[in-house]
Order: C-alpha cells, then sequence, then structure tokens
C-alpha cells in the first residue's frame, strides 16, 4: 500500500518534465534500483519530507540528462556540473516535490518539504546508509529518472 | 531564456511584462555565464541583476492588480509565492553583499531563478489565464 506514496511523485515528475521541458515521461516501477544502476555519473538531489511522513524523497539524474535540461530552459550551452547547474536542478526536485506533496494533500496527508540537499554524485550521496523502500524510473527521451522514497514508519 | 507563445496568457500588459522580465533574465544570466573573469564581469552582473529586481517588483504588482482586478480566486496563495521569491532574493542579496560579492552566490542564485521563473510562468500564470477563460473575462 505505502508504494502508492511514491506514485504521487513519479507524477508530478511526469508533469513537471511536460511542462518545463516539453519532454514526454513515462513513470515505471523499479525493483531494486537502489542496488544495480550505475551511480557515477548521477547528480543526487534529496529532499526532506515532515507532517504526516516523515522521510526523505531522493532524485537521481544523470549528468548528460541534467545539464539537457538546464540547456532546455535557459537556452544556453552547459559543459559541465557546476553551481548553477546543481542549483537549478535542486529547484527541479523542489517545484517536483511541492507538486507531489500537494497531491497527497487531497489524500488527506499533509506533509512539508524541507528545501533540496545536492548530494553529488554517487560518491557523496547517503544511499549506503539510508534504505529507500520505494523506488520508481521515469523514463523519458533525455535519460531516466530514479525515484526514491524513504519513510519512517 | 527563449520566450515562447505558449507562456503567453492573453493579456497584453502581463505578457509585454513577462517577456521582458525574460529578457532581463536572460542579460543577467548571459553576463554572469560570459567567459570573462569574475573580476571584469562583476560590475556588469551587479548592474543587470539590479535591472532584473527592479522589474520583478513591477510585474508582480502589476500582476497581482490583474488577478484582483477579475477577481482571481488564487489571489492570496499567489501573492504569497511572489512575496517568498522576493523574500528569497531579498536575502540572497544581502548575503552577496556580505561575503563581498562572490561569484558562486550569483550562479546559485540564477540556477534557482531561471528554474523557478519558467516554472511560475507555465504553472501559476497559467492559471490566471484558465480562469480568465472560464469566466469569459
Ligand atoms: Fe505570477
Amino acid at each position: 500500500m505505502k508504494a502508492d506514496l511514491l506514485t504521487p511523485f513519479t507524477n508530478a515528475a511526469c508533469q513537471t518534465f511536460k511542462l518545463l521541458l516539453d519532454v514526454d515521461a513515462l513513470a515505471e516501477a523499479a525493483q531494486g534500483v537502489d542496488g544495480e544502476s550505475d551511480q557515477s555519473n548521477r547528480v543526487h538531489v534529496a529532499i526532506g519530507i515532515t507532517g504526516d511522513l516523515t522521510g526523505e524523497v531522493l532524485y537521481r539524474f544523470p549528468a548528460d540528462t541534467t545539464l539537457e535540461i538546464v540547456k532546455t530552459m535557459s537556452g544556453m550551452e552547459f559543459s559541465e556540473i557546476d553551481e548553477f547547474v546543481t542549483s537549478a536542478l535542486g529547484e527541479i526536485a523542489n517545484i517536483i516535490s511541492g507538486n507531489a506533496v500537494t497531491d497527497l494533500s487531497q489524500m488527506e496527508i499533509v506533509c512539508d518539504i524541507l528545501p533540496p540537499e545536492i548530494l553529488g554524485d554517487g560518491t557523496q550521496a547517503r544511499s549506503n546508509e539510508t534504505t529507500y523502500a520505494f523506488t520508481a524510473r521515469v523514463n523519458t527521451s533525455i535519460g531516466d529518472i530514479e525515484v526514491l522514497l524513504q519513510l519512517q514508519s | 531564456m527563449i520566450w515562447k507563445e505558449k507562456y503567453k496568457i492573453g493579456v497584453p500588459l502581463i505578457d509585454a511584462q513577462h517577456e521582458e522580465l525574460f529578457a532581463r533574465v536572460t542579460n543577467f544570466v548571459e553576463t554572469l555565464r560570459s567567459d570573462k573573469e569574475w573580476d571584469e564581469k562583476v560590475n556588469s552582473v551587479n548592474d543587470t541583476l539590479g535591472f532584473m529586481k527592479d522589474y520583478v517588483v513591477t510585474h508582480f504588482r502589476d500582476e497581482e492588480a490583474y488577478q484582483e482586478e477579475i477577481g482571481y480566486p488564487g489571489l492570496e496563495e499567489h501573492r504569497k509565492t511572489h512575496q517568498d521569491m522576493v523574500s528569497y532574493v531579498g536575502s540572497i542579496s544581502e548575503q552577496y553583499e556580505q561575503n563581498g560579492f562572490k561569484e558562486i552566490t550569483m550562479q546559485q542564485f540564477a540556477g534557482k531563478l531561471v528554474t523557478w521563473l519558467v516554472n511560475h510562468v507555465v504553472a501559476d500564470d497559467q492559471k490566471i489565464a484558465d480562469y480568465a477563460n472560464q469566466e469569459g473575462k
């Protein structure tokens, strides 16, 4: 039942891609995303959740997808993941999570989100310490984003 | 930033202001991202930043006045979104002045600003247009 709590996040991710980037996106449940995929070339953004749910949602964006997102929004070229790029990506994650939380409130689940935290690539990520119980993948034409949700019961 | 037809909400004043706001943000971001050393560009970054900030205030005020005029029910929420952005810009500017105009502060600010603005125009401001159309205003 709790896996359903991930749906508002993946739905919001799809909507945000469509609206902000004109990119079609499709979510799929993904078992074992955590251990299997290569994290070395991804940017991780974590957003804390408080309220009726307590935990964290983690978004993993491939580096080239990240650059493409920022290029599309700014109309400028970007060749490396710098402070501008991570900040733009953090705001994307913030928008997605904000929309997901609005969606959850319609299911009578009232939560707040914390400011985005950029965890860099897989080497800095905390996924080793934290177990993300619910994982999904959002497939888009500019790359696949992983969405992981970890909740305290 | 690239202005798109789909960003229009169908109110000439607001559409023109959005386009102008995009132009000023673009000017600021292009100056910030130009290939020069920070020392060489910091003054023009600060000028374009000021020019952009002034316009944000004007535009938010006019857009809120329009919402009031048509009796938009989401006005209070929208006003809060504007106010949150204005206070974020205020606190970043303060931090930037206090740290002696550090480049990293502006790079972080600009990345968030670009994303916020695109989302605000396509999501929040479009809702004003939806209401106006629905009410035949
Ligand atoms: Fe607005």
